[in-house]
C-alpha cells in the first residue's frame, strides 16, 4: 500500500517547477475553515503495513488559522475519532504547526508537526479485581501523550463564495507509554479530506 | 441499496461486539494428597493480587499434590483447575533441547558443528554471519543471533493483526537485516530466535520436527495432553485456560484467548507447547530420570553457561534457577497471556508446575505485588 504515499509525493514533486507561482497561492487566504476528513488508522511502524489502516475507519474535525495571512503556516487543530477492531477504537486530539508550499495551479504540499493526546480504549471489556471481586469496565481507555508528524498535499482554489480545498495526508503518531514495556508505540493516519471555506463575512445576522 | 448501505454503515459505527468463542470446562475435584494448606492459601492470595488463575501441581515422593485458585474464565466464572491446559510458552525450549539431544545420540547432528551443515539455505540466507554458529550455540543462548521477537515492525505488526498465525520463516525474516549481537560464543544472552532456528535444523532434519517431538516425547511418555504446533482444529482448544493481558500496564487486564492461541500457533521452538501441569511434570520427570535422553546428554544439557556477572545461568535448553535459596533445574516461560514454571530441585528431590493465566511479557503492577507472593510459595514448598 505504498500507492497512497506515491500519490502524495507525486502530487507534491512532480509540480515543483511551478513553484514560480507560490506567489499567488498565498493570497487570499481564509482563517477558520471547517476541515472534515476520513481517516484510516492502524499501530504500524512509518509507511510499514499501510494495508492494515484500511481495515480502521475513523472521522475527523478541526480548523486551522493562519501564522502569516496566507495558508503556508497554519496552525491546526484537530479531533479524530478511529475505530480500531484489533487493537481498540480512540480519539486523537492533536495541535500542529502545518508549513505548506505551493506548487503552482493551486497544488500543494505540506509538512507538519505538533503535539496530541490519544484517548485509547481496549478493544475488549476490561476487568479490574476491587475488594476481592472481578469487576468489569467497558473496554477501559486510558491517555497518552502523542507526537504527531505528518506529510500530504492538496489543491486550492480561492472562491469569495464558500469554496472547499481537497486534501491528503499520511500523519505519524508517537505514542508514548503505551504500556511499562513499549515506551513508545508509532500508529498512523491515512488522510483523505476537505476544507470548507465558508465567507463568514457574507453571514447574515438579524 | 439502500440496505446494503444501512448495514455498511451500521458495522461501521456500531461499537463492536467482542464475540468470544472460547468456552474452558471446569475440573473435578482431584483429592489432594498430602496437601499442604500453606501452599493453598498462597496461591488464593496470589490470585487476590489480579491475577485471574494460578495453578500449582508438586510431585514429591511419589505423590502428585494439586493446587488451584482463581478463575480460567472470568467471564464464566470457571474455576482455575489443574486439568486444564496452558501455554507453556518458553518451556517449549526445554522440549526442543531434548530431541536435539536425542538426534544427537542418533549420530544425526554434533553439537559443535557448525549450523550451517543442517540447515537449509534459505534459512542460511535470512540468518547474519552464520558461519561461526554452532548447534550449542544455539542450545545455550551464546550464538549472538539477534532477537525477532523485539523487532518493532514484528510489534506493531503482531498487535495490529491479533487474529493472524505467522510463519516461521516469516518471524525469522524480521532479524535478516540486523546484524550479530556479539561475536559467537564470547557470552550468553537469551533470544527467542535461537531456538526459532534449532526447529528449522530439526526439522530439515527430521522433515518434520513436530511429529519427531511427538514420537520421541509425547507418545513415549503417553502425554496425552500435550499439544505442539496448536491449529483452530487441536484439541487443546477444548480445555485450555483463558488468557488475559494488562495491555496499557494499569492493572485492568481484558480478555486475549484468540489473541493468545495465534501468537502460540505462530511459534515454533522457542514457543508453541500446549499442556497440562500433570503432563508437564511427567516430562520433566522422565528427562531427569534419563528416560528421554541418556546420562551423558543429560549431564551435557547441565553444563552452565555463565552470566556477565559469573552466575551459572542456562545449559543446553536447561535453566538454572534459583528460588527460596535452592536451585531449580527446569524452564520458565512468558507470552502475552500466560506465564508458567516448571522445574525440579535435587536437593528436595521436588518437582512443580506453576502457570497463571496473565500475561507476563510487558510488565504490570499487578505482576510486582505477585512476586512477592511467587517467593512465599517457593519458601513454602521448599522449606
Amino acid at each position: 500500500m505504498k500507492k497512497t504515499l506515491i500519490l502524495i509525493l507525486l502530487l507534491a514533486g512532480s509540480l515543483l517547477p511551478e513553484v514560480s507561482a507560490q506567489a499567488d497561492f498565498q493570497k487570499d487566504w481564509r482563517n477558520f475553515p471547517i476541515v472534515v476528513s476520513l481517516q484510516f488508522h492502524a499501530i504500524s511502524m512509518p509507511f510499514r503495513n499501510m494495508g492494515s489502516n484500511f481495515k480502521n475507519f475513523g472521522l475527523g474535525i478541526g480548523t486551522e488559522v493562519s501564522h502569516n495571512g496566507s495558508q503556508n503556516w497554519v496552525q491546526q487543530f484537530e479531533v479524530v475519532w478511529f475505530k480500531n477492531k484489533a487493537s481498540g477504537n480512540g480519539i486523537h486530539l492533536s495541535t500542529q504547526v502545518a508549513w505548506r508550499p505551493g506548487f503552482g495551479s493551486g497544488v500543494f504540499g505540506e509538512l507538519k508537526a505538533g503535539i496530541g493526546y490519544l484517548i485509547a480504549k481496549r478493544p475488549g471489556d476490561a476487568w479490574a479485581m476491587k475488594d476481592g471481586q472481578w469487576e468489569k469496565l467497558s473496554h477501559g481507555r486510558k491517555g497518552k501523550l502523542t507526537i504527531p508528524i505528518g506529510i500530504g498535499g492538496g489543491y486550492y482554489s480561492y472562491s469569495d463564495n464558500t469554496f472547499v480545498s481537497p486534501f491528503v495526508g499520511y500523519q505519524v503518531l508517537f505514542v508514548s507509554k503505551y504500556n511499562a514495556s513499549i515506551p513508545i508505540m508509532p500508529q498512523s493516519l491515512v488522510q483523505f479530506g476537505g476544507r470548507i471555506h465558508p465567507n463568514y463575512s457574507n453571514t447574515i445576522v438579524d | 441499496m439502500k440496505t446494503y448501505a444501512i448495514s455498511i454503515l451500521l458495522s461501521i459505527f456500531c461499537m463492536q461486539v467482542h464475540a468470544q468463542d472460547w468456552s474452558v470446562r471446569a475440573c473435578a475435584d482431584k483429592p489432594n494428597e498430602a496437601a499442604n494448606p500453606a501452599l493453598q492459601d498462597a496461591l488464593e492470595t496470589l490470585v487476590k493480587t489480579g491475577i485471574p488463575g494460578a495453578v500449582a501441581v508438586v510431585y514429591k515422593k511419589g505423590k502428585l499434590e494439586h493446587y488451584a485458585a482463581g478463575y480460567a474464565s472470568i467471564e464464566d466464572r470457571v474455576p482455575m483447575g489443574t486439568c486444564q491446559g496452558h501455554y507453556l510458552q518458553s518451556i517449549a525450549k526445554l522440549y526442543l533441547a531434548v530431541t536435539v539431544m536425542q538426534l544427537s545420540e542418533m549420530g544425526k547432528v554434533e553439537l559443535d558443528q557448525k549450523i550451517g551443515q543442517y540447515l537449509p539455505a534459505e534459512v542460511l540466507d535470512l540468518l547474519p554471519d552464520s558461519q561461526q554458529i554452532t548447534v550449542r550455540m544455539l542450545l545455550n543462548h551464546t550464538s549472538g543471533l539477534p532477537e525477532y521477537n523485539d523487532v518493532p515492525l514484528y510489534v506493531t505488526r503482531l498487535l495490529q493483526n491479533p487474529d493472524r498465525v505467522f510463519e516461521p520463516m516469516e518471524l525469522l525474516g524480521y532479524v535478516n537485516s540486523k546484524k550479530l549481537d556479539f561475536e559467537p560464543g564470547s557470552r550468553y544472552s537469551y533470544r527467542n530466535t535461537n531456538y526459532l532456528v534449532l526447529a528449522l535444523m530439526m526439522d530439515h532434519l527430521t522433515l518434520d520436527h513436530v511429529a519427531f517431538m511427538k514420537t520421541q516425547i509425547f507418545d513415549k511418555l503417553g502425554l496425552q495432553n500435550t499439544f505442539y504446533r496448536i491449529s483452530p482444529a487441536s484439541p487443546a482448544k477444548e480445555a485450555i485456560v483463558q488468557s488475559y493481558w494488562d495491555r496499557f500496564s494499569d492493572g485492568k487486564i481484558e480478555n486475549i484467548s484468540q489473541f493468545q492461541w495465534n501468537n502460540v500457533a505462530s511459534m515454533i521452538g522457542d514457543d508453541g507447547i500446549v499442556s497440562t501441569p500433570e503432563d508437564a511434570i511427567l516430562f520433566l520427570r522422565a528427562l531427569m530420570e534419563g528416560r528421554l535422553i541418556s546420562e551423558n546428554s543429560l549431564r551435557e544439557m547441565k553444563s552452565w553457561v555463565k552470566t556477565a556477572k559469573g552466575v551459572e545461568e542456562y545449559g543446553l535448553g536447561l535453566d538454572l534457577g534459583r528460588f527460596a535459596g535452592q536451585e531449580g533445574m527446569g524452564h520458565s516461560g512468558g507470552g502475552l497471556g500466560s506465564g508458567t514454571q516448571l522445574y525440579y530441585f535435587p536437593e528436595k528431590d521436588l518437582y512443580v508446575f506453576m502457570g497463571i493465566n496473565l500475561g507476563t511479557v510487558t510488565a504490570s503492577p499487578i505482576h510486582e505485588k505477585a512476586e512477592e507472593i511467587l517467593e512465599h510459595i517457593y519458601q513454602v514448598l521448599l522449606k
